[in-house]
C-alpha cells in the first residue's frame, strides 16, 4: 500500500513554455493578484532558466521546472515547522502543507533549500464573479500562511473516491495524475511510484542521467532531474552548477 | 439586606467559577478558531455537480481540443485531449486559464458607441444606415467556418468587400501562393512536419506558441528532445538564443536582418555543389556576400548547406512572410512532396487580405476572430466586435461577442496543418448578458440569411454524405463506418474531430521564375501575439509577473 | 451557610444558567427551511425506505448530497396534495427551474474533504452512524446556525457538553478522528483536509 510518489523531469524535453505553471495556479486555486511581484507571487510551480554562462553561440540555456522535492529524509520543513502544519504521509511520502495550520511564521520558507515554498502576503481575491472558475476540489488559502506543492492533492482524492466507488482499495495511475504533468506539452514531467520497481519513473530514476538537486544535504528529494547534457546535470553538484537566472529581477 | 462591595467580588468569583464550568469559553474558543480558518471573505469555489466535457478552444484560429472541468455549470478547469490526433493532448499555456476569461474585468458587457454605452438596437440601426450609404468591409479572422460564410455573403450581397486576416503562420505561406499552378490559397497549404526528417527554421518559434501547440512540440518531444542523433533534425536560424534556438538540435546565430541573404546563400551552394536537382533560379548574391551580411564563415554556410540535405526530406520554415525562404524550398524540392509543403484541403477561393488598402469604404464590420490589435488602414465608421476590450482601439462601435464557450460554433483545420480537419464547438455555458456573434448580428439585420446553425448541421451532412475520413471522439470511427448523418453529427456536438483521409499524392506542379527580389523587414513577435483575444487570461502573470520566465505581453493596439 | 456562600453559590448558578441554557440560545439563530419536507411522510407514504433513492451517488462515485429538483419532480412535478408546502415545492421552485436552497445541516467548512463512497461502499458506515437518525423525523429539524463560525449546529451536535451525545449527533474533527482511531485507520492531514 505505501507508496512514495515522485517525478522524474527530462530537461531536455522543457521548451519553458509555462503551462505547468498555469496549470498549476489553476487547479490549486493559486490568485493572481496585481500587486504581487516575481518575490511575493506565488508560484507553486516554477520554471527558471539555466545558463551555461557562455557568450555569443557557445552560450547554451535550458529551463528548469522547481517544485517542493517532496524530501524523503530530515525533511527540513517538517524539522522546523513549530505547528506541525507539514507532515510526511506515510502513506504516499508527499510533504503536506496544512495551511490552514500554519501560523506563518515562514520559518520552513528559509529553511526549504530549494526556495520552493511561498507566502500569502495578501488576501487571495479575483475579480468579481471570478470565483465562480475556482476549483472546487481545492480550499482556497488565507492571508499569512504559507502554501506549496502538494502533488494536486485534490487529484488523489478524487481517484481515491472514484477507487472506492467501484469497490477497490487501490486507486488506479491512470486517474491520479497531477495538472503539472497532465499539461506539459512535451511530456518532459513524469510523474509514479519511484517505491515500484516495476514503475517507468522509478526505473528512470536510476537512469545514468538521472539526479537531484543539492544531492549533499542528503535530503532525499523525490523529484528526480535528467539531462544528456553535461553542463545541465551539474546542477547537483554544489557550487560548481551552471547559472541559474535569478528568481526574482 | 444591605449589598456590600465584598458581596459584588464573591458574587464575581462566584460567576467566573460557574463560567469555566459552563460552555461559553471552550466553545467560544473553538468557534473562533473555526471563524479564523474560514474568513468569511475568502473566496468560495462553486459547489455543484462535476462534469467534465469536451470543447473548442475558440480563442485564436488554431482550434485545440480541449477538456473542460465543470462544477455546477461552471468551467473551473481546462486540459488536453490526449486522443486528438491534431493537438495530441497538448494546449498552449495561456489555455489554462481561459476558463477564467470571461470573469475577466476587462469582458465586454454592453454596447459602446465611442466609449459611450449604448444599445444593440442602436448599433443596428446604426450599422444598416451604413449600408444604405455606402460600400462596407467585413473583416474575418477565421475564414472557412460557418459564420465566415455569413459574413462573406453578407458583404457580397452588399456589394462590399470581405477581407481576411490571417495569422502569421499562414502569411509565411503566402509566397507559395505565387508558386504553384493552379493557384492555391495559403489557407490551404500547410506543413507536413510528421515526415520531414530536417526542419531548417528562419526564426519560426516552432517549438514556442507556432501553429498547433501540441503538433510540433509533441514530434520534436517524441523524434529529437535530447538526442545527439536525432529522428528528426531542427535547426534554428536566429540571431538570438530564443526558446526554440536553445532546444533546437543545431543553432546558427546570424546576424539580425541576414535571413534573405543566408537563403540565397544556401541555395547557391546546394545547386552549385549539385546537392540538389534543381538548377535555380539564383540570386545575384555570392556566397561569400551571404558570409559577409550574416556573420558566418563561408565553409559554414556549405557546411550547413550539406547538413541540411544530409538527411531529407528537408523543410525550410519561414517565421513570416518572406518570398526566399519560399524560393529555397523551392531549390529544395519541398514544396509538393511529402515531409515538405503540402496542400490540404481542395482549392478554395483566394481571399483578399485585411492589410490591403480599403478605399472609400462607408463601415468596416470586424468579426471577434480577428486579433484585438488589428487595425483597419482606413478612417470609415469601425464596428468592432469582441469578448473583451483590450484598450486604446479606435473603433467607433464596441459589441459585446461571445467570450469562452459561450457560443455554438465550428472549428476547421489549423493554419498550416496538413490534414483537413473540421470540429464543433457545443455551448457549454449560459451568456450571463446579450451577447450577439457577428454572425447573428448580421443574420437579424437580414433575415434572408442562413443563421451559422444550420450552416454547421449542412456541412455535416455534407461531410457524412462524401463517406470518408476519421471521427475521433470517444473511440476512433471511420465515416464509412458510421450508420447515419444523425449519428455523426451527434458525434461531432460533443467536440469529436473529423480528420480527413490523408491526400493519395501531395505533388504539386511549382514554378519559380526568378530568386525574389523583396526583402520584408523582419517582424518580431511577442509569445502572446497570436493570442486573438483583446487580454489574457489573469494566471497569465505567473509567467511574466510572478516570476521572470518570459517578458511582458507587448500588446501594440491601434 | 454563611453569607459569602450564599453570594458565591449564587454567582455561580447564574453564571451556569446563562452559560448552559442562555448562550447556547443566543449563539445560534434559527432559518427556516424554504420547504417543510419531512422524511417520515416520505417514508410511510411513498415507501421510500432506501437513503439512496433520493442522496444518489453519481457515476463517479462523487455523493450527490441533497437532491436536485429533477429527483423530487420524479413524483412533484405537479400538485399532490393540497398543502402549502407542496405548492411551494411545485410553483415556486420545480415548475419554475429554480434549485430548491435547501439548508444544509452537515455542511463541513470548504477545507475539509469527505468522501462518501469511502465511508459508505468501502468501510460500510450506515448513514445514519454519522448523520443521526432522520427517516423517522415527524417535523421539519430547525436549521440552526452558528453566528460567530457560520455553520450548521449539528457540527458541533446537540449537547452542549458533548458529553451525552446520541450516536451521530456531532461532526466535529474529533468525531472524526474517534472514529478512525477506534478503527486503527490513519490517514495524514490532507486526507481528510483539502
Amino acid at each position: 500500500m505505501s507508496a512514495r510518489y515522485g517525478m522524474v523531469i527530462d530537461l531536455d524535453r522543457c521548451t519553458g513554455c509555462g503551462a505547468c505553471m498555469l496549470a498549476c495556479a489553476a487547479e490549486n486555486n493559486v490568485p493572481s493578484l496585481p500587486q504581487a511581484s516575481a518575490r511575493t507571487g506565488l508560484t507553486p510551480m516554477l520554471v527558471r532558466k539555466i545558463s551555461n554562462g557562455g557568450e555569443g553561440s557557445e552560450r547554451r540555456e535550458a529551463f528548469i521546472p522547481i517544485l517542493c522535492m517532496h524530501c524523503e529524509h530530515e525533511t527540513p520543513c517538517v524539522h522546523v515547522c513549530p505547528q506541525q502544519a507539514v507532515e510526511v504521509d506515510k502513506a504516499t511520502g508527499i510533504v503536506m502543507q496544512m495551511p490552514q495550520r500554519c501560523l506563518g511564521c515562514r520559518y520552513c520558507m528559509t529553511a526549504c533549500p530549494y526556495h520552493a515554498r511561498y507566502f500569502n502576503w495578501w488576501d487571495p481575491a479575483w475579480p468579481k464573479g471570478m470565483e465562480k472558475s475556482l476549483n472546487p476540489g481545492v480550499a482556497v488559502r488565507m492571508r499569512g500562511v504559507v502554501e506549496k506543492c502538494n502533488l494536486c492533492h485534490a487529484r488523489l482524492h478524487a481517484a481515491k473516491e472514484k477507487a472506492a466507488a467501484a469497490g477497490k482499495r487501490e486507486i488506479d495511475p491512470a486517474d491520479y495524475i497531477p495538472a503539472c504533468v497532465e499539461a506539459c506539452p512535451t511530456a518532459a514531467i513524469h510523474f509514479g511510484n519511484l517505491a515500484d520497481p516495476r514503475d517507468p519513473v522509478s526505473q528512470q530514476s536510476h537512469s545514468p542521467d538521472a539526479f537531484r538537486l543539492l544531492e549533499h544535504l542528503d535530503t532525499q528529494p523525490k523529484v528526480y532531474y535528467k539531462s544528456k547534457e553535461p553542463w545541465v546535470r551539474a546542477l547537483s553538484e554544489p557550487n560548481s552548477g551552471p547559472s541559474m537566472e535569478a528568481k526574482h529581477v | 439586606m444591605k449589598v456590600t462591595r465584598r458581596d459584588l467580588f464573591v458574587w464575581g468569583a462566584g460567576a467566573a467559577a460557574g463560567m469555566v464550568f459552563s460552555p461559553v469559553p471552550w466553545k467560544l474558543l473553538d468557534d473562533v478558531s473555526i471563524w479564523t480558518q474560514n474568513w468569511p471573505w475568502i473566496p468560495q469555489p462553486p459547489h455543484g455537480p462535476i462534469e467534465v466535457k469536451q470543447s473548442f478552444c475558440t480563442l485564436c484560429p488554431q482550434g485545440c481540443a480541449m477538456k473542460v472541468k465543470m462544477a455546477g455549470g461552471c468551467p473551473v478547469g481546462v486540459a488536453g485531449v490526449s486522443g486528438n490526433p491534431v493537438t495530441r493532448g497538448a494546449l498552449c499555456p495561456l489555455a489554462f486559464g481561459v476558463h477564467q476569461l470571461n470573469w475577466h474585468p476587462q469582458r465586454l458587457r454592453a454596447v459602446r458607441h465611442k466609449r459611450v454605452s449604448s444599445s444593440w438596437s442602436e448599433a443596428r440601426a446604426a450599422f444598416a444606415k451604413a449600408c444604405g450609404e455606402g460600400p462596407i468591409v467585413i473583416v474575418d479572422g477565421r475564414p472557412g467556418s460557418a459564420a465566415s460564410s455569413v459574413l462573406a455573403s453578407f458583404a457580397e450581397e452588399q456589394k462590399g468587400s470581405y477581407r481576411v486576416a490571417l495569422s502569421l503562420e499562414t502569411r509565411a505561406l503566402l509566397p507559395y501562393e505565387a508558386m504553384v499552378s493552379p493557384v492555391i490559397p495559403a489557407s490551404a497549404l500547410g506543413y507536413d512536419l510528421e515526415r520531414a526528417q530536417t526542419i531548417v527554421s528562419f526564426g519560426a518559434p516552432l517549438l514556442d506558441g507556432w501553429g498547433i501547440p501540441g503538433r510540433f512540440t509533441r514530434l520534436w518531444s517524441e523524434r529529437a528532445a535530447g538526442m545527439s542523433e536525432p529522428q528528426l533534425r531542427l535547426i534554428q536560424i536566429e540571431d538570438s538564443l530564443s526558446r526554440t534556438a536553445t532546444r533546437a538540435w543545431r543553432w546558427v546565430a546570424i546576424r539580425p536582418g541576414s535571413k534573405n541573404a543566408l537563403a540565397a546563400g544556401l541555395a547557391r551552394v546546394l545547386v552549385e555543389e549539385h546537392l540538389v536537382s534543381a538548377r535555380g533560379p539564383l540570386s545575384a548574391l555570392t556566397v561569400s556576400d551571404a558570409a559577409l551580411q550574416t556573420n558566418l564563415s563561408e565553409s559554414a554556410i556549405r557546411d550547413l548547406a550539406r547538413t541540411m540535405v544530409a538527411k531529407p526530406p528537408v523543410l525550410a520554415i519561414a517565421g513570416d512572410e518572406r518570398p526566399e525562404i519560399a524560393a529555397l524550398n523551392f531549390i529544395l524540392g519541398s514544396v509538393g512532396s511529402p515531409g515538405g509543403i503540402v496542400r490540404r484541403s481542395k482549392p478554395t477561393e483566394k481571399y483578399e487580405l485585411a492589410n490591403a488598402a480599403i478605399p472609400n469604404a462607408r463601415a468596416v464590420l470586424i468579426d471577434a476572430s480577428v486579433p484585438w490589435d488589428y487595425a483597419p488602414p482606413t478612417d470609415a465608421e469601425i464596428f468592432r466586435f469582441a469578448a473583451w476590450d483590450g484598450g486604446s482601439n479606435r473603433a467607433d462601435w464596441l459589441l459585446p461577442a461571445p467570450g469562452f464557450l459561450e457560443e455554438f460554433t465550428d472549428v476547421n483545420s489549423a493554419p498550416t496543418s496538413a490534414v483537413e480537419t473540421y470540429g464543433v464547438a457545443p455551448q457549454l455555458t449560459k451568456p450571463m448578458f446579450e451577447i450577439h456573434s457577428a454572425a447573428q448580428f448580421l443574420s437579424a439585420i437580414d433575415s434572408s440569411f442562413t443563421n451559422p446553425e444550420t450552416i454547421i448541421h449542412q456541412r455535416c451532412a455534407d461531410l457524412f454524405r462524401e463517406r470518408a475520413g476519421t471521427v475521433y471522439g470517444q473511440e476512433i470511427m471511420p465515416v464509412a463506418e458510421l450508420d447515419s448523418a444523425q449519428k455523426f453529427e451527434a458525434e461531432l456536438s460533443k467536440a469529436a474531430l473529423w480528420v480527413a483521409d490523408a491526400p493519395k499524392s501531395a505533388s504539386l506542379l511549382c514554378e519559380l521564375k526568378e530568386w525574389p527580389s523583396t526583402s520584408p523587414a523582419e517582424s518580431p513577435r511577442n509569445w502572446s501575439a497570436a493570442w486573438a483575444a483583446a487580454v489574457l487570461p489573469p494566471l497569465a502573470t505567473k509567467l511574466y509577473r510572478e516570476s521572470s520566465l518570459r517578458e511582458a505581453p507587448d500588446r501594440r493596439t491601434a | 451557610m454563611s453569607r459569602n456562600s450564599l453570594v458565591f453559590g449564587f454567582g455561580l448558578a447564574v453564571a451556569l444558567l446563562a452559560g448552559w441554557v442562555a448562550f447556547p440560545r443566543a449563539l445560534y439563530s434559527k432559518r427556516p427551511q424554504p420547504v417543510e419536507f419531512l422524511h417520515k411522510t416520505h417514508a410511510e407514504k411513498s415507501g421510500i425506505t432506501d437513503c439512496a433513492q433520493c442522496h444518489a451517488f453519481r457515476d463517479d462515485g462523487e455523493f450527490a448530497g441533497l437532491p436536485a429538483n429533477d429527483t423530487c419532480a420524479g413524483c412533484h412535478s405537479d400538485h399532490i396534495g393540497t398543502t402549502a408546502t407542496e405548492a411551494t415545492l411545485v410553483d415556486h421552485y420545480i415548475k419554475s427551474g429554480q434549485e430548491t436552497p435547501w439548508l444544509v445541516y452537515s455542511r463541513q467548512p470548504a477545507n475539509v474533504w469527505f468522501s462518501h463512497a469511502i465511508h459508505v461502499r468501502r468501510a460500510g458506515l450506515a448513514c445514519a452512524d454519522c448523520h443521526g437518525s432522520y427517516g423517522d423525523s415527524d417535523q421539519v429539524r430547525v436549521y440552526e446556525v452558528n453566528r460567530i463560525s457560520g455553520y450548521s449546529r449539528d457540527i458541533w451536535g446537540h449537547s452542549m457538553s458533548r458529553l451525552d451525545r446520541a450516536a451521530g449527533d456531532g461532526m466535529k474533527m474529533s468525531d472524526c478522528e474517534d472514529c478512525h482511531r477506534r478503527r486503527g485507520i490513519e490517514v495524514g492531514c490532507l486526507g481528510c483536509h483539502q
